[in-house]
């Protein structure tokens, strides 16, 4: 296009392509994105957030502006505030188990062992199966009349047991089926955490005489606290949104006992048509996730601060000492 | 280096390795087991299945393929084959559009000079942290009110175009963001030296963008694909809300139709029929990521050092 121009000396790359050009280019390339993205994301978002000051039951009704009507609501019944409730601490829940469980099995994945890439496979493999097919394997298992669990139950002469009717069994599959889902993909990452710990750190401290025990305490779990607000953080949000496992596996019940907030977005929505509250409910959800998420990043900045400042003076000593001696990786 | 291999093996049998292999092997296979159960209960006829008591292990008597040839031909009364096709349509559909626009969208934040960069790539990022299910509910207005299709009021309401294949061709073609931001990230590091080479040679913008740099982000445009295409095959909200026909169903949708929600309580589960169409989803996803788990496994660990 600019051949001539192009040819002259060349100053700075950008500088001579112009800001002008830039500016084109990246409006013909933008512009059609965002329209499609206004219409099918940042429209619904926003129209969302608007129908939690309506009063809108049913498809045909009109909607009435009620202002915070509904948010009042939210907060005086208690299948809302149930709701909102459980799914804190069943996200809390299941984020313990599975970053505990992950964590382990990093620990033990991090190890110079034969065939890890193996194991990191067939850990990582419940992650990417649809939660629609194997909730329905899970439910396979717990039907009442013919349920694998059932029938073992039967085979040792003991009572079967009637998985649906009861609140606590339906919340313990839910977190089986979760960290079922869900160890695997934090294994991974808090393996990658692992693996950018400096080796170094490692050698030094074994000279200094420290065992096992001592090496996860003093290096590893240090080195590895950008990581964790990274993984608790990100984990918990997605486990605050647990609702799929709900659907398909309890269905809410017994009498809505195991509801989550957003299964009852879904279930305000599509089964009672009460729009007004899904929109309310979902507003104040996204509050949460959004507070939570900065208060991650307030979190983790100033925690990068923090291990910086121990870690320097241990590095030293090591780069003082020889390094014949073997490291986390099982190499010289 | 064989030095150091020989020794790693006998390493093998020290106490702390053999423990290490017992525990990731033994909860590995436990971690397996439902899938097991759902390929072997895939062997079963469909009335072998419903008479028999389920044991751990189920082993049908006569074992038939005849599930795994509904799936993939489907049968004079299934809609099956129908389903897997329409998944298939679906996923490749998004895509490609994920591919395409994440490169794009990425190329421009990373390399483009113009005002109000920072803050547009700010905003799309804030947009990430908005709950993707809230928008289940509006997004079905909006596709019932808008009268895309024609004749449908926007006050009183209609079908706009719900129910037909466009709520599959507008659900693609958006930005993904997560995409962007990895691609920009990648980008960001390849030398602008590059670029100025290219153009020095009579290269334009178009022949920079995918002769040139595309090819650089391979892998980083693998792991976009591949979670794109997971997580389309596995997605039962927008073909399951939005549409009501039939032909329009893909499996995972399929499967909750049929399965307990909007069954009337008390009615049979076809959990044979269910299985199949399990499998049907399952596989194929093992598939991609046994083919492209190298990927998976390291755009994961990036995105996580990343934070």
């Amino acid at each position: 296009m600019e051949k001539t121009a192009e040819r002259e000396g060349r100053p700075s790359f950008n500088r001579r392509r112009g800001r002008h050009k830039d500016a084109l280019i990246a409006a013909v390339i933008l512009v059609p994105m965002f329209l499609f993205w206004l219409v099918v994301s940042g429209f619904p978002t926003l129209f969302g957030f608007a129908l939690g000051f309506f009063e809108w039951v049913g498809l045909a009704d009109t909607p009435n502006f009620i202002w915070f009507d509904n948010f009042i609501d939210f907060f005086k019944n208690p299948v809302y505030t149930d709701a909102l409730w459980r799914s804190i601490w069943l996200g809390g829940l299941v984020t313990f188990i599975t970053l505990a469980a992950g964590f382990g099995a990093s620990l033990l994945m991090n190890m110079p062992l034969f065939g890890k890439g193996f194991y990191r496979s067939i850990w990582y493999i419940p992650a990417v199966t649809a939660t629609v097919a194997t909730t329905q394997v899970f439910n396979i298992f717990l039907d009442s009349n013919n349920g694998v669990i059932n029938n073992i139950l039967k085979a040792m002469g003991k009572e079967p047991i009637v998985w649906q009717y009861s609140v606590g069994w339906g919340i313990f599959w839910i977190v089986v089926y979760s960290v079922w889902k869900g160890v695997g993909g934090a294994a991974l990452i808090w393996l990658a955490g692992l693996q950018s710990v400096d080796v170094s750190l490692y050698e030094a401290a074994e000279i200094d005489g420290a065992g096992r025990f001592n090496k996860l305490r003093y290096v590893t779990l240090p080195g590895l606290k950008p990581i964790a607000t990274y993984i608790v953080i990100t984990s918990l949000i997605g486990a605050i949104q647990i609702y799929e496992q709900v659907l398909f596996i309890t269905n809410g019940g017994p009498y809505g006992q195991t509801e989550v907030l957003v299964f009852r977005i879904y279930r305000d929505g599509f089964w009672d048509f009460n729009l007004g509250m899904a929109g309310a409910s979902s507003l104040i959800m996204a509050l949460i996730v959004i507070v939570a998420t900065v208060l991650y990043y307030n979190w983790s900045t100033k925690s990068d601060k923090r291990t910086t400042i121990p870690i320097k003076p241990v590095k030293r000593k090591g780069k003082r000492g020889e390094s014949h001696v073997r490291n986390a990786k099982g190499e010289l | 280096m064989s030095a150091t291999r020989k020794e790693n093996f006998k390493n093998q049998f020290k106490p702390a390795y053999l423990i290490g292999h017992i525990l990731l092997l033994g909860i590995g296979l436990i971690l397996l087991y439902p899938l097991i159960f759902m390929v072997l209960a895939g062997f079963f006829t469909k009335t072998e299945f419903t008479s028999t008591v389920l044991s751990i292990f189920p082993i049908p008597k006569q074992p038939t393929l005849e599930n795994f040839k509904e799936l993939i031909i489907g049968t004079a009364d299934s809609s099956v084959a129908m389903y897997f096709r329409n998944s298939v349509i679906r996923t490749v559909y998004n895509t490609l559009w994920a591919i395409l626009t994440s490169f794009l969208a990425g190329y421009v934040f990373a390399r483009l000079k113009f005002k109000g960069r920072e803050a547009i790539f700010l905003i799309l990022l804030a947009t990430q942290m908005i709950p993707g299910t809230l928008a289940i509910i509006p997004t079905y207005l909006e596709f019932a009110r808008f009268p895309f299709a024609g004749g449908n009021n926007p006050f009183t309401g209609g079908t706009g175009i719900l129910n037909s294949w466009w709520v599959y061709l507008i659900g693609g073609p958006s930005i993904n963001i997560m995409g962007t931001f990895l691609v920009k990230q990648s980008l960001e590091k390849v030398p602008l030296e590059i670029d100025e080479a290219a153009v020095m040679d009579g290269a334009g913008t178009f022949r920079l963008i995918f002769q040139i740099l595309f090819p650089l982000q391979l892998p980083i445009m693998a792991f976009i694909a591949i979670t794109t295409a997971l997580g389309t095959w596995n997605d039962f909200i927008t073909p399951f809300f939005y549409t009501t026909s039939d032909n329009l169903q893909t499996l995972p949708a399929a499967i909750t139709r049929i399965s307990s929600v909007g069954a009337s309580p008390g009615a049979v589960i076809d959990y044979p029929m269910i299985i199949t169409l399990s499998m049907g989803i399952t596989i194929p996803a093992l598939l991609i990521f046994a083919f492209f788990q190298k990927y998976i496994v390291q755009g994961l660990a990036n995105t996580g050092i990343k934070g």
